[in-house]
C-alpha cells in the first residue's frame, strides 16, 4: 500500500484533470435562445395517421406553433408595397413515415386565386429565398416550392433555380388542403418525409432545412387580382425539422456517469478514513 | 477557513474579476473557454505551490481531507460533508446527459455584417460634388427604392422591415453606414445582398442587387442622400490608414 504522501500525490492529479474536466464543462457557452418572435418549426413526432386532410382536426390543438412575420415583396419587380397577409402561424407533425405542415393567417375574404407556398432548400448547397436566384460570389443550390391554390383546390410541386426558372415538376409529391372559415385560412401541406426524387427537400429526422412563406390574397380590386406572381406576402429563410425520436440510450451513460463518481468517492473516503490522512 | 486555501481563492476570485471584467475594457471579451481554462491553470499553480513541501500539504491539503473523511464532524459540517458527497454523482450525472443530449437549437447563426469588398470596389470616391440638388436627388430615390425596407426615417423600420431576417440595416445606428466608406456602400448598393461572400449569408439577405435597376450616377447620389438622412459621415481613406 502506498504511503500517505504518495496516494495523497495521486488524489491531487486526479483532483486536477478534474478541475480542468470541470473548467470544460463551464466553458460551453450557453446557446442562443429564441425569445425573439420564431425562428423554427418543429414538426412534432405523433403516432398513426397525421391531420393532413383536416386542418381544423382536433389533433393539430395540442401542436404547439411558431409564428412568423411577412413582407410585401419589395426585394425584386414587380414589387408590391402593401399586402394582406402580416404574418403566419406554422404548425408541423410527422409519424416517420409522412410529415404534415398547417400554415394559418388572416385573410378576410375567400377569392379563387388566394394561394400559399412553401420554400425550402434543396441538397447541400444554399439557395437563395428569391426563387434560388444566382449570388455572385456563392454557387448556390435549386429550391423545393410547394404551391397551394385556392381554386385549383391542390398542391403543386415546383423547383427553381433563379429567376424565370420556377416550374411544375415532373414527379408531384405533395398533397394540400385548404379550408377558409372566418377570415382565417388553414392549409395543411403533406408529404412522405423522403421521396425518390432529386428535385425534393429530403428530410431527416432531427436535421435542421430552410423553409421560407409565400401568401397571395386572390381578391379581386377593379377588375384586377391584387395580389400574384411576384406580388405577395414573403419571408425569407427560417428553420424546420422532425423532432428525432428520443435516444434513450442517453440515461444509460447517465447512470454510469453517477456510478462511477460514487465509486470515486467512496474509494478516497475509505482512504481518508483508514488513517492516511496528513 | 484560513491559510493557504483562503488565500488560493482569493487569487482564484481576483484572477476571475481581472479576466471576465477589467480586461474587456481595454480588449474585447474573452471567451467563457478561455477565461475557465486561465483560471485551471491559475489553480494548478496554487495546488503546486500548496504542495511542495509537507508542511504547506498539510495546511492547504489537511482541511480538505478532514473534511472529506468526516472524523470528529457533527451538526452543519456533517450535513455540508453529505451535500458535497452527493452533489458531485449529481453534477457528474447532468454533465453526462446535457453533453449527451442531442443539441435542440436550430444552427448558430454567425454571419459577418461587413466583410471585405471585392477589389475592383476598393479605392472608388464618390464622383459627384456634395451639392444640395445632388443631395435633395438621392434624398428622393431613397425614398423611392429604399425606404420600403430601410425606412423613411434611416431607421431600418420599414413597412417590409419586419418580415426579413436579418433585417434592413439601421443607417443611424453608428455601427453601420458610420463605419463604411462610400466605395463600400457603392458596392453593397449595386451588387445587393447576393453579392456577399460566404460569410456574409448571401442567401438569406433581402438586400437588391440594385444594378439591375439603378444607374450608377443613381447609385452615387443615394449614397448622400443617405447619410445626409441619418445624419451620419462616410469613413475616409485617411481615417482607414490610421
Ligand atoms: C427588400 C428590402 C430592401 C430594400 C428595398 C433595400 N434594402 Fe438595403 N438592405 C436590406 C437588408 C435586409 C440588409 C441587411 C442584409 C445585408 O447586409 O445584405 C440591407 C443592407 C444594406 C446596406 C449595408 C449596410 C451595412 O451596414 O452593411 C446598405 C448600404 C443598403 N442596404 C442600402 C440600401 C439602399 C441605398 C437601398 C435603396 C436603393 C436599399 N438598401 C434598399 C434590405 C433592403
Amino acid at each position: 500500500m502506498l504511503n500517505g504522501r504518495g496516494s495523497l500525490r495521486t488524489l491531487l492529479i486526479f483532483g486536477l484533470f478534474g478541475v480542468l474536466w470541470f473548467s470544460s464543462v463551464f466553458a460551453n457557452e450557453p446557446p442562443a435562445s429564441e425569445d425573439v418572435g420564431s425562428v423554427s418549426v418543429r414538426m412534432y413526432q405523433i403516432e398513426g395517421s397525421l391531420p393532413s386532410e383536416d386542418p381544423n382536426s382536433s389533433q393539430w390543438d395540442s401542436v404547439p406553433s411558431s409564428e412568423f412575420n411577412l413582407a410585401p415583396q419589395v426585394h425584386w419587380p414587380p414589387r408590391i408595397q402593401e399586402v394582406t397577409v402580416k404574418s403566419v402561424k406554422v404548425k408541423g407533425v410527422h409519424n416517420g413515415q409522412e410529415l404534415a405542415i398547417l400554415v394559418e393567417y388572416a385573410d378576410p375574404t375567400e377569392d379563387a386565386a388566394d394561394a400559399a407556398a412553401l420554400e425550402f432548400m434543396v441538397g447541400d448547397k444554399p439557395a437563395h429565398f428569391a426563387h434560388g436566384q444566382e449570388m455572385l460570389q456563392v454557387e448556390g443550390g435549386p429550391v423545393n416550392i410547394w404551391f397551394w391554390k385556392n381554386e385549383s383546390g391542390k398542391a403543386v410541386d415546383m423547383s427553381a433555380k433563379g429567376f424565370k426558372t420556377l416550374e411544375s415538376q415532373p414527379h408531384q409529391d405533395v398533397q394540400a388542403k385548404g379550408v377558409w372559415q372566418n377570415g382565417t385560412w388553414k392549409v395543411v401541406f403533406s408529404r412522405s418525409l423522403k421521396t425518390e426524387d432529386s428535385q425534393d427537400v429530403q428530410v431527416e429526422e432531427g436535421e435542421w432545412r430552410s423553409v421560407a412563406f409565400a401568401f397571395w390574397d386572390g381578391a379581386v380590386v377593379d377588375g384586377l387580382v391584387k395580389e400574384k406572381g411576384g406580388q405577395k406576402a414573403v419571408s425569407t429563410w427560417w428553420y424546420i425539422r422532425a423532432e428525432p425520436t428520443a435516444d434513450n440510450s442517453i440515461f444509460g451513460w447517465v447512470i454510469l456517469g453517477l456510478a462511477l463518481a460514487a465509486a470515486f468517492e467512496l474509494v478516497i473516503v475509505r482512504k481518508l478514513r483508514k488513517g492516511q490522512s496528513v | 477557513m484560513k491559510g493557504p486555501i483562503f488565500s488560493g481563492a482569493i487569487i482564484l476570485a481576483g484572477m476571475f474579476i481581472f479576466l471576465k471584467f477589467l480586461l474587456p475594457l481595454v480588449t474585447a471579451p474573452l471567451p467563457a473557454s478561455l477565461i475557465y481554462l486561465y483560471l485551471a491553470l491559475v489553480l494548478s499553480g496554487i495546488m503546486i505551490y500548496g504542495t511542495m513541501s509537507a508542511p504547506s500539504l498539510e495546511a492547504m491539503m489537511g482541511p480538505i481531507f478532514r473534511f472529506l473523511s468526516g472524523k470528529g464532524q457533527t451538526g452543519a459540517g456533517q450535513i455540508a460533508r453529505l451535500a458535497v458527497l452527493v452533489m458531485f454523482p449529481l453534477l457528474v450525472g447532468w454533465q453526462t446527459y446535457s453533453r449527451l443530449v442531442p443539441s435542440d437549437l436550430p444552427p448558430a447563426e454567425n454571419r459577418t455584417i461587413h466583410p471585405a469588398p471585392p477589389g475592383e470596389f476598393v479605392g472608388l470616391s464618390n464622383p459627384y460634388p456634395k451639392t444640395p440638388e445632388n443631395i435633395m436627388m438621392g434624398k428622393g430615390l431613397y425614398a423611392a427604392y429604399c425606404s420600403p425596407c430601410h425606412g423613411a426615417n434611416y431607421d431600418g423600420k420599414g413597412p417590409a422591415a419586419p418580415g426579413f431576417n436579418p433585417p434592413p440595416a439601421n443607417f443611424s445606428d453608428p455601427g453601420t453606414i458610420a463605419q463604411l466608406q462610400e466605395a463600400y456602400l457603392f458596392w453593397r448598393i449595386k451588387k445587393g445582398g447576393v453579392g456577399l461572400p460566404v460569410e456574409g449569408m448571401p442567401w438569406k439577405s433581402a438586400m437588391p442587387r440594385w444594378e439591375e435597376e439603378l444607374p450608377e450616377e443613381f447609385i452615387w447620389k443615394i449614397i448622400m442622400g443617405e447619410y445626409d438622412g441619418a445624419h451620419q459621415s462616410p469613413r475616409t481613406w485617411e481615417e482607414e490608414e490610421e
